[in-house]
């Protein structure tokens, strides 16, 4: 039986006046004792739904069940809980607090939970033992390696035993030895009464998950024959969000290509001429589309894959978006 | 959160080290400034209260204040004396701010001429009191020793004793003599006083004069300060402002670098009046180290003032509870950067 069920998840917010949105209607399912992987490039929306799964950031619309509990719908007191003892979370940059010895970084938890001084200390010890740590417990972060800053912020994830492990890009910072000796200790402790969420861009973690959740998905780039699209005059052909597929070329008529702005209004950046093109970035890199496109007349637009794009036209004739 | 704070205030010593030498030298200067509004009240409670008097005579000419020369005839003196209620009566001659020279320096005294024997004579604590003419008892910080002489208006005086702690107007020193001495010095030898004190108050106050206490001569010479006490007092206000700008600011930078270890916090399950609580604490004990530290440079800075600076035993109970409170104030500044950090912010 699922214990982590991600529905319709949906998240919006400002930023430079326009409104993105990095999940957008997001589903998956992951049982008890997976590690899960969420792949995808960086900004297609794994830390945002990282933050939602630690409950610390409210998605616009959608669901998060965890355990039975509605994650999304929890508040105050309840939430605070929530953080404190359900979810355990690794961070990208290991974020530990630099005055804090390596020992005093796993107490942290405990103690803000009230958990008696001795209690968490000998908790601590504990996990720094299992991390393999137990001789550097009065390390500061800044005396020691990557590595080993990783397997405190690991330990400290740990900490209240928590059956949710979030682990943001544990590996972005480390070597290659040090990347084996992490990953190793996470597909450790995923194990029945605990689920590990990894988010990474790397694929080579693919091989030690149980699930495996592409936040970006890849669209088939396949070296199908150009689609000819006909445009009657005010025809959207993509939005702004939408996930990028196609490079276009404008063989008549006009294309505008507009951004919308967080309050409604559109900003145009460019039309795009006969013979222009304009969509390239999207599918060469994997992010959404970021404008949309108008036929601002009766228009005809071929649609490419990014390959047969490429080949066909070395040239710069790019209108954007 | 406590280990928190306390833990940051290691690793950070240098930044708030700074901060208490520079808030505690702010704390030192309104301390000291203190002792300057102190000395005043001081000086004059132990010059006044010095001559032993249960009123003072002094003609309506001079306000009440005894460094205002209001002059009248020394024969007052004996008929003052039969008032009813007086048991004995002196006259008394102060002059302010008299032009001496001391071993070839020339410095500004106060002179009072007294009866010898009588009210106003002073104690003195080394050397001899006065018995003749050409006699002096001098304040040390006249700079004359016992032996030495000391020249004024022309006139020549042996210095016989000291008396310590006889200052009046900003820490000028008192110079006792004869009280014929000191109408030779001044008053070309008329005789003439400034003042009658008594044993025992008057049953009236004759036309012409004023009879005070020893409490309201001293509240009305002060009174002559009140503009430099205020003046003082303003300053003082201003260097507890800078101290507490001085701690706000360093806070203010603290938590702008710890901006990520706030979001961190939140994230594993603070709360943002917890936050606050460490950002107090540390503040409140950078402002009681720089209070403490200020109150050891006032200890060691005393001495080197000409003036006398009497320093309130309040104001070393009151420095603290000033410093908690700046504190609390300065912690204020960095609030916002504490309780708006976003926990999110901590996945980067």
């Amino acid at each position: 039986m699922a214990r982590l069920v991600v529905d319709d998840l949906t998240v919006e917010f400002p930023s430079s006046g326009y409104t993105v949105r990095p999940l957008d209607h997001f589903s998956f399912r992951a049982g008890d004792g997976e590690l899960v992987v969420l792949l995808g490039p960086s900004g297609c929306g794994k830390t945002t739904l990282l933050s939602c799964l630690a409950g610390l950031l409210t998605p616009t619309s959608g669901s998060i069940d965890f355990d039975g509990t509605e994650v999304t719908g929890l508040g105050g007191a309840a939430l605070s809980e929530y953080r404190r003892r359900t979810v355990g979370v690794v961070f990208q940059a290991f974020n530990l607090i630099p005055s804090l010895t390596a020992r005093a970084n796993v107490m942290v938890p405990l103690r803000l939970a009230h958990v008696p001084r001795a209690e968490a200390g000998a908790r601590a010890d504990a996990l720094l033992d299992q991390v393999g740590l137990d001789e550097r417990g009065h390390h500061r972060p800044g005396q020691m390696s990557g590595g080993q800053q990783q397997r405190v912020a690991i330990a400290r994830a740990l900490v209240q035993d928590p059956p949710l492990v979030l682990a943001d890009e544990p590996t972005a910072h480390l070597d290659y030895i040090q990347v084996e000796g992490i990953l190793r200790l996470l597909r450790g402790i995923a194990a029945p009464g605990r689920m590990v969420v990894v988010a990474t861009h790397d694929d080579r973690i693919t091989e030690l998950a149980d699930t495996v959740v592409e936040l970006a998905p890849h669209l088939p780039d396949d070296q199908r024959q150009p689609r000819l699209s006909t445009l009657v005059a005010g025809a959207v052909l993509f939005r702004q969000g939408d996930p990028s597929d196609l490079v276009y070329v404008v063989e008549s008529g006009e294309v505008e290509l507009y951004r919308t702005r967080g309050d409604g209004s559109e900003e145009r950046l460019a039309v795009a001429a006969p013979g222009n093109y304009f969509g390239e970035l999207g599918p060469m890199l994997n992010l959404p589309r970021s404008a949309n496109a108008r036929a601002l007349g009766d228009a005809v637009v071929t649609g490419y894959g990014t390959r047969l794009f490429r080949a066909l036209h070395p040239s710069d004739r790019s209108a954007g978006a | 959160m406590v280990v928190v704070t306390l833990a940051d205030l290691r690793y950070r010593y240098r930044q708030f080290l700074i901060a208490v030498l520079g808030a505690g030298l702010v704390m030192a200067m309104a301390l000291l400034l203190a002792g300057l509004v102190g000395g005043f009240t001081a000086e004059t409670n132990q010059t006044v209260g010095g001559v032993s008097a249960d009123r003072w005579v002094l003609s309506t000419g001079s306000s009440g204040r005894i460094a205002a020369v209001g002059l009248f005839p020394q024969s007052e003196a004996a008929v003052i004396g039969r008032l009813p209620g007086v048991v004995r009566a002196d006259p008394l001659v102060l002059l302010p701010g008299e032009v001496a020279v001391v071993g070839g320096k020339t410095i500004t005294v106060n002179i009072m001429g007294v009866r010898t024997g009588g009210l106003g004579d002073p104690v003195v604590t080394s050397g001899r009191p006065l018995t003749a003419a050409g006699q002096v008892v001098v304040d040390p910080r006249s700079g004359a020793g016992i032996g030495t002489t000391l020249a004024v208006g022309g006139r020549r005086f042996r210095v016989v004793g000291q008396v310590d702690d006889r200052t009046l107007i900003a820490g000028g020193p008192m110079v006792y003599m004869g009280l014929a001495d000191s109408q030779a010095v001044a008053l070309e030898g008329r005789q003439l006083v400034t003042a009658v004190v008594t044993r025992g108050a008057p049953a009236h106050t004759p036309p012409g004069y004023l009879v005070l206490t020893a409490a309201a001569v001293e509240q009305r010479n002060l009174a002559a300060l009140s503009s430099a006490v205020s003046s003082i007092n303003n300053t003082k206000i201003l260097m507890w402002v800078v101290a507490a700008v001085i701690i706000a600011a360093l806070l203010y930078v603290s938590a702008l670098q710890r901006v990520g270890d706030f979001a961190v916090l939140k994230a594993l399950g603070s709360s943002s009046l917890a936050l606050l609580g460490s950002l107090a604490l540390e503040s409140v004990l950078v402002s009681l180290a720089a209070a403490a530290f200020g109150a050891a440079i006032c200890h060691f800075m005393v001495g080197l003032f000409a003036q006398p600076l009497a320093i309130p035993s309040s104001a070393f109970v009151t420095l603290p509870l000033v410093a908690v409170a700046v504190g609390l104030l300065s912690s204020l500044v960095a609030l916002r950067r504490a309780t708006g950090a976003d926990p999110a912010a901590a996945f980067g």
